[in-house]
């Protein structure tokens, strides 16, 4: 196609016009950007139906004429607030979940209080899971449950299932999980017990600050922080863009305390020496196997995750020993993978697919 | 790299070579600096770092105890035995709660929700694999 003539000084002209119309909405949107409150998250309805301590346990409003029978229970990482998984309206996999049909309860830890300090893996483990499970149970009148859990809360669903083989967990599925934490790239290298005394941590600050977690999940990408402002300030007239950034930027900053004796308990038993792929980690005197996992599971990982690289997560599915088991890695990385613009397109509908065949 | 998404990228936006080198930059940078931050030297530096950031912690406490106590006013620890009080009890009212369900089989938080039939099926109705391949698919 030949093009006519004046089209180069015609097309230059036009982004010029562009830029100048954009350089005005960024300065005028940047005055609301800074002076404009939190954006809203979480607002896919629900309903708190039990809380211990700082725990929730919430159920989502069905928004389907039928729901499949089982009922699907999200479970959270310890280290940041569940929100991601319903950041918007459009952007929340609970809400695509309870639209597609699916009867969807979530656990959320609470930000731990001081005296949180004390909460070991086992409480999580043995006790506040299998409540939460009953408590369930008891509110949907059904006997089994799928488990979704995300990161950390992967791989508190993973040791729950394999000390709980005799139910109520029917299906399981895990994002991005923590397992071989050899892979853990430089959290293992920053965590190595010449130089990082996990016990005066501990001993001293009680549960570990959020700002610490912060630093250190921004510190695996030094230099993210500032292109993505950079980024932010040349979209600021895009709305969209500007929305997405902030609920996302939000979140990231929104890190809770990790309860200190759970992160004594992380760090040298799992980060430092290995345990859990060894088969030699213990939860309430129980060692645990993951081989004992016996129920469907489905584990999504996230190509370019640099918190969970795949060298960590890639030891889940061969060492459960369910037969009916599937690993998927997706493009994104580790948070744009469950909340991303292309989550909608990538995970959501695998999740629906997977899921409500099993679910019946 | 934000997790927002980016436009779609204009051909004739003469700043796309500029945002093009910015990512590519990011990337770069990123790597050599996790390479750096990879090495022993850089754990030992952390490690020290920790270490003068507990020294500091410990101390602002600690002053801050003595003239909070001075004051007369209630300093961290006070607060967290007062939370474990608190704790205790609700663990209390927790397990008599549960008891009370359990005689009753009346949930508190059961009522008011709409609870559709737990009769939905898949949109294409098929029986999952007895055996799904247990290699990763990538997508």
């Amino acid at each position: 196609m030949t093009q006519p003539a004046g089209a180069p000084e015609q097309n230059l002209a036009r982004q010029v016009r562009l830029e100048v119309e954009r350089t005005i909405q960024r300065g005028l949107r940047g005055l609301d950007y800074v002076t404009g409150g939190d954006p809203a998250v979480g607002l896919t309805p629900k309903t708190s139906i039990w809380s211990r301590g700082t725990l929730k346990l919430y159920h989502y409003h069905a928004q389907a004429d039928e729901v499949y029978r089982l009922p699907l229970v999200l479970v959270m990482s310890l280290v940041s607030k569940p929100y991601i998984l319903d950041l918007a309206p459009g952007q929340s996999l609970v809400e695509f979940l309870v639209k597609k049909g699916f009867d969807v309860y979530m656990i959320d830890w609470g930000v731990p209080r001081p005296e949180d300090c004390r909460l070991r893996l086992e409480d999580y483990v043995l006790d506040f899971l299998p409540e939460c499970l009953d408590k369930v149970a008891r509110d949907s009148g059904e006997s089994e449950a799928s488990i979704v859990g995300y990161c950390m809360g992967g791989l508190l669903a993973s040791m729950y299932a394999a000390l709980h083989t005799e139910g109520p967990l029917r299906n399981l599925v895990c994002f991005t999980t923590p397992i071989d934490f050899d892979g853990m790239g430089l959290f293992k290298r920053w965590t190595d017990p010449r130089h990082f005394d996990v016990d005066r941590i501990v001993d001293s600050l009680g549960n570990v600050p959020p700002e610490l977690l912060y630093a250190s999940f921004n510190l695996l990408r030094p230099v993210s922080q500032a292109v993505g402002r950079v980024q932010l300030w040349d979209n600021l007239w895009n709305d969209r863009f500007v929305e997405s950034y902030r609920r996302f930027d939000r979140w990231a900053a929104d890190q809770i305390p990790f309860p200190g004796e759970c992160f004594r308990q992380t760090t040298k038993e799992l980060q430092q020496e290995n345990k859990l792929v060894k088969k030699e980690f213990l939860l309430g005197g129980r060692r645990i196997d993951l081989a004992e996992i016996k129920v469907p599971l489905l584990h999504v990982v996230a190509e370019h995750d640099h918190i969970v690289p795949y060298d960590a997560s890639r030891a889940l599915v061969p060492m459960v020993g369910s037969e009916d088991k599937t690993e998927v890695m997706l493009k994104g990385g580790h948070v744009s993978l469950v909340a991303g613009a292309n989550a909608v397109n990538r995970l959501w509908p695998r999740i629906e697919a997977w899921l409500s065949e099993r679910s019946l | 790299m934000s997790d927002a998404k980016q436009p779609p990228r204009d051909s004739n936006d003469p700043f796309a070579v500029w945002r093009d080198w910015l990512v590519q930059s990011e990337r770069q940078w990123n790597g050599m600096l996790n390479e750096m931050m990879a090495s022993d030297q850089f754990a030992q530096s952390m490690g020290r770092w920790m270490e003068l950031y507990l020294g500091a912690q410990k101390s602002v406490n600690e002053s801050l105890g003595r003239a909070l106590a001075g004051l007369g006013v209630p300093n961290r620890d006070d607060v967290a035995e007062l939370g474990q009080r608190l704790s205790a009890i609700e663990e209390r009212l927790a397990r008599i709660e549960t008891l009370v369900e359990r005689g009753t089989g009346v949930s508190a938080a059961s009522t008011e929700r709409r609870r559709p039939p737990r009769t939905r099926k898949p949109p294409a109705a098929k029986p999952p694999a007895s055996r799904p391949p247990a290699s990763p698919t990538r997508e």
